[in-house]
């Protein structure tokens, strides 16, 4: 085929319009790097239908630049690691290896995170009851130091000084009751210890009497809350005849009931 | 669209080979309307004729060591490429073609209105040229470039022999450069 034969074929308009067979490809890619004139030939036939085509150009979204780049630029980052192409391929097994391995570390793991959050839940039970038991144990301690601060003053009143202990005794109403006093001659003040009076029914309670000048005076009420019977500060009195305790209705009485008299001193 | 760069073919290839990916962009700025504009016209379906479109400018890129200037001018390479992932996608089993063009009046008619809007200054200068090519060179061009159709569709298409095909191509081809060196 001589150059013109080739010019005049038609494969030169053909192939640029990308319907050559592949053979027919081959051919004319061997022409043009062949013939310069050939070349030049089919230059001017793809010029002139890339102008076609760019006449009837439609302009595609803008989202596929977008997509299409990011796509090659994702595939482009193996590049930077100095990967070729085949190297990436002979790597392929191997990345195949290794989640197996990861598998078997992430089984490990996940056993070990169940087991810790066993222990966790255990321990803090038992961290939870031992707490309790601490609070428990303070309040106790807390009691105790309250009892043991009201006996020492019990026995701060008992071993003053000035302390002069007067004892009442039980009335032929309640022969085996008994109860102290602890007057304090420099102040006048009145400490009753009440530990020896029989148990208070309900609604009732002991009322301290002092008998000053033949007249009964009220020394206050006697404390027995929680059933417990401290020693304890009542009205001072200078000077007193006698001291009584009667029970009384809670709250006490202006006066005395006689017939409910319990003890009685003698000054 | 002002572009500042301007590469010649020569340049724009080099950089392509060093997998340069802001020449790849310009890359796709001069040449995917003119590629998307032949893809719709042989799928008339939008968003079907756009993944085509991704599909064949990320097998440029990626086969670009392939391309031998050589052998011809980029476009020719890049058109080759566009072209036989299209013509894969209407033989795949999915595709539907909604209308095909049996009509050349009616194909340039509907290549004249899809592009009516989006054709830059000089591919309007260009139409306007083109008006001057007789009817039927205009078919087979178009029958060739925008339908997908290969030699023997266009040869039984037509009914002419296969070699008629080849000389009127080159005929009407001969008509479309001179038109577009005036």
């Amino acid at each position: 085929m001589n150059i013109n034969d080739i010019i005049s074929s038609g494969l030169l308009e053909l192939y640029a319009m990308g319907l050559s067979s592949p053979e027919e490809a081959a051919q004319v890619g061997a022409w043009v790097v062949q013939y310069p004139e050939v070349k030049k030939e089919l230059l001017e036939i793809e010029m002139s239908l890339e102008s076609y085509a760019q006449a009837h150009s439609m302009e595609p979204s803008a989202s596929v630049k977008e997509k299409i780049i990011s796509k090659i630029t994702q595939e482009e980052k193996p590049n930077y690691l100095s990967f070729t192409k085949s190297d990436a391929a002979k790597a392929e097994p191997v990345i195949y290896r290794i989640p197996s391995f990861f598998k078997l570390v992430a089984a490990a793991m996940l056993i070990l995170l169940i087991g810790s959050a066993i222990l966790n839940y255990s321990y803090y039970s038992k961290y939870e009851s031992a707490n309790n038991d601490l609070q428990v144990a303070q309040q106790k301690i807390a009691e105790k130091d309250s009892i043991n601060l009201a006996m020492n003053k019990d026995i701060d009143v008992m071993t003053d000084k000035n302390a002069q202990p007067v004892v009442l005794n039980g009335t032929p109403h309640s022969p085996q009751s008994l109860a102290r006093i602890f007057w304090m001659k420099n102040t006048g003040e009145v400490y009753i210890d009440p530990s020896n009076l029989p148990a208070v029914p309900a609604g009732k309670q002991y009322q301290l009497w002092a008998i000053v000048d033949g007249k009964p005076i009220s020394g206050g009420m006697i404390s027995t809350e929680k059933g417990i019977y401290h020693i304890q500060k009542m009205k001072s009195f200078g000077k007193a005849d006698a001291f009584a305790i009667t029970l009384e209705k809670a709250g006490g009485s202006p006066a005395p009931t006689m017939d409910a008299m319990i003890v009685i001193s003698k000054i | 669209m002002a572009e500042i760069k301007k590469y010649t073919e020569e340049e724009l290839v080099y950089l392509l080979k060093s997998r340069d990916t802001s020449a790849f962009a310009y890359l796709y700025d001069n040449y995917s309307s003119a590629l998307f504009g032949i893809i719709y016209k042989m799928l008339e379906q939008r968003e079907l004729a756009e993944d085509v479109l991704q599909e064949a400018f990320i097998k440029i890129w990626n086969n670009f060591s392939n391309y031998d200037s050589a052998k011809g001018r980029l476009f020719t390479w890049m058109l080759n490429i566009t072209r036989n992932l299209t013509i894969d996608t209407i033989r795949s089993k999915g595709y539907k073609k909604q209308a095909k063009i049996h009509n050349s009046e009616n194909a340039v008619d509907n290549i004249t209105d899809n592009a009516n809007t989006t054709a830059s200054f000089d591919a309007l200068g260009i139409r306007k040229h083109l008006t001057f090519l007789k009817n039927d060179q205009k078919q087979i061009i178009d029958l060739a470039y925008f339908g997908g159709f290969t030699q023997d569709e266009i040869s039984k298409h037509l009914a002419i022999p296969l070699g008629t095909v080849k000389t009127r191509m080159r005929a009407a081809i001969i008509e479309l450069r001179k038109i577009l060196q005036n």
